[in-house]
């Protein structure tokens, strides 16, 4: 590894990518990862990402993925993080109709859509930052900790600029998310249609 | 109970959050470009040639033409200049096989006292931005100097890991030593989309804190300008200075501590005014609003302006509506407002299509205020220097047409060629 080299925010891409494979390994497997084996892949594949290989590679593989996709924001890290290693319940389905919505909206305006910029508000916005807050809170009123907890780790992250980014928008949303979120609801809308239409409603009791 | 702890973690996080908020500093008024002037207290180069001859001569002191030094590569391009503390210039381009090829490094080569540029030195090569990013860097492009508060240099640069010019994003490194050996590259984020598409063309505007604002611009989805907000290496702020898809590289004229103009490069579609698009703020870069167009001819390239210690501006571009063949230097008085061209640089409009140059991404400096550098792509095989002396710069602006209000209101496009 380059003395030049950033390590803080490679070992954070290596853990996530490393976990990327084991979700995607498990999703293919019929049954559960025990923990052990859960966490004896996460070494050997963050490793893996994390050195060097040498062959025709200038970098470490990482370093190829975070030069495509950045830094991943913190909410999309730690959701990735808890649901591959702490197996905690998916996460609210209002949850991720807010962050389409909020994607659908925001994106457009944030890359020139007319003169207004919310993605300037992510620098020193104190009402962006109470509602930030207030969403949280209804996370918490909802009765999902673990949403409480990645926006507040998240909102701290911001303050003491862990990644590159001062924008606390960076710490809170990106695209994987927003992708992640509109997968998860189309695929929730047609599981619920394929349970529908093996109910067999066409026999059901009168 | 878990909620509880969690809702207690929040609050936690909301004092946090709020102190990082009110320890973010406020936004301050532009420096005025003749403060920024006098504080470098030196001669330009090539300014003793001129004393040697008649400095009242006009003629005898007309612009003077050389080249960047030659590295060898076969395609040159956007070049840049800052002034140095010892007097000298020093100008930064990039250079490679083509452009957006890999092998493209950033160079910089001063110019000394005598008139003579140093011997180029590479500022960043591909491998050594990736290395000090920590990502896959697949090209490099556009340098833009600037001098920090402190006094130091920072150079920033372009960078894209994926696709085109639209999948940039903007790096700096700074130097401690006036341009010799630079640091560590640090990324800035200014883009929520995995921070494509933001690029720097234009010189950073100095706040009177101390702070950089650097006009900088989108070229993916949307086309349009944008005003950064720097601290050292990071964005603090950001503004949009137009929308939607026709105005890039804002190049930024300071009228007072909280009022500017920014000209773009037009890049409408076909059938749309092929004009400089304007921007203006009124205080100090926290909003812009769209004006109308500055009714000079702009081809889809870049604008390099400058403003004189007397008040009198500098704009270097193509002032046609098709091609680069054609450079020309205007001039215009603050009193009036209008343009007017004092030199024609480079024109091949005498020559068929397939014979005409490029010259295009002009860059303008002032050392002392009163003289001005330009520097240019020249058939992308060279880049071309000009030095415009003190007391040609004075004739051109006594030359130009003095019109009363109501006159240079319907002047329109004739005074401009």
């Amino acid at each position: 590894m380059n003395s030049l080299m950033p390590i803080f925010p490679l070992v954070e891409m290596s853990i996530t990518c490393a976990l990327v494979i084991i979700w995607i390994l498990q999703k293919a497997s019929p049954q559960d990862f025990p923990l052990a084996l859960k966490v004896t892949l996460l070494v050997v594949l963050g490793n893996l990402f994390f050195w060097p290989l040498g062959f025709s590679l200038e970098l470490p593989l990482v370093a190829y993925v975070r030069g495509m996709v950045g830094d991943l924001s913190i909410v999309t890290t730690l959701l990735l993080w808890s649901t591959v290693l702490l197996s905690t319940k998916p996460a609210p389905t209002s949850f991720k109709a807010f962050i389409v919505i909020v994607a659908i909206i925001f994106y457009p305006l944030a890359l020139g859509f007319g003169m207004t910029d919310p993605y300037a508000w992510g620098y020193a916005s104190l009402p962006f930052l109470i509602a930030v807050l207030l969403i949280a809170l209804i996370c918490g009123l909802g009765n999902w900790s673990r949403g409480v907890w990645i926006i507040a780790i998240a909102i701290i992250a911001w303050a003491a600029h862990w990644h590159e980014s001062a924008n606390l928008w960076d710490y809170l949303l990106d695209p994987l998310l927003a992708i992640w979120a509109v997968a998860a609801l189309i695929a929730m809308i047609y599981q619920k249609r394929r349970d529908k239409a093996r109910s067999g409603y066409l026999f059901r009791a009168g | 109970m878990s909620r509880v702890i969690a809702l207690c973690f929040l609050l936690l996080a909301a004092v946090i959050g709020f102190l990082h908020l009110d320890s973010r500093p406020v936004w301050a008024p532009f420096i005025d470009t003749e403060t920024i002037v006098t504080e470098i207290e030196a001669e330009s180069p090539l300014i003793t040639k001129v004393k040697g001859s008649n400095k009242s001569d006009p003629i005898a002191s007309k612009p003077q033409f050389n080249w960047l030094p030659d590295t060898g590569a076969s395609s040159v391009h956007a070049a840049s200049l800052i002034a140095l503390k010892d007097g000298g210039i020093r100008a930064f381009w990039f250079a490679g096989s083509r452009e957006g090829a890999p092998d493209v490094v950033i160079n910089t080569s001063a110019l000394d006292k005598s008139g003579k540029w140093s011997a180029p030195i590479v500022v960043m090569d591909r491998v050594t931005a990736e290395k000090g990013l920590g990502r896959y860097i697949a090209k490099l492009g556009n340098p833009v100097p600037s001098r920090l508060a402190d006094g130091r240099l920072q150079l920033f640069f372009v960078t894209v890991s994926l696709g085109g010019w639209a999948g940039s994003s903007i790096s700096s490194v700074i130097s401690e030593d006036e341009g010799l050996s630079w640091g560590k590259p640090q990324r800035l984020i200014s883009s929520p989309l995995l921070n494509l598409s933001t690029l720097v063309k234009s010189p950073a505007l100095q706040f009177t804190d101390g702070r950089l604002g650097l006009p900088a611009y989108h070229e993916w989805i949307g086309r349009f300008g944008e005003f950064l907000r720097i601290e050292g290496a990071q964005v603090i702020d950001k503004r949009r200075m137009s929308s939607g898809r026709s105005a890039i590289q804002p190049v930024v004229f300071v009228n007072s501590a909280q009022d500017a103009s920014a000209y773009f490069r037009q890049t409408r579609s076909a059938g749309l005014a092929k004009h400089i698009p304007v921007s203006q703020t009124q205080n100090a870069g926290q909003s812009w609003q769209a004006a109308g167009d500055l009714e000079i001819a702009n081809p889809n390239s870049a604008v390099a302006g400058l403003t004189l210690s007397n008040g009198a501006r500098l704009l270097a571009l193509n002032n046609i509506e098709t091609g680069r063949h054609r450079l020309v230097l205007m001039m215009s008085d603050p009193k009036s407002g209008q343009w007017h061209v004092v030199d024609v640089l480079e024109n091949d409009e005498a020559l068929p299509d397939d014979q005409r140059k490029e010259y295009s991404y002009p860059y303008l400096l002032s050392a002392n205020g009163n003289d001005a550098h330009l520097v240019y792509t020249w058939d992308r095989k060279k880049i071309r220097h000009v030095y415009l002396s003190a007391p040609w710069l004075e004739n051109a602006f006594n030359q130009l047409p003095r019109q009363s209000v109501s006159e240079s209101s319907a002047a329109g496009q004739e005074v401009q060629q």
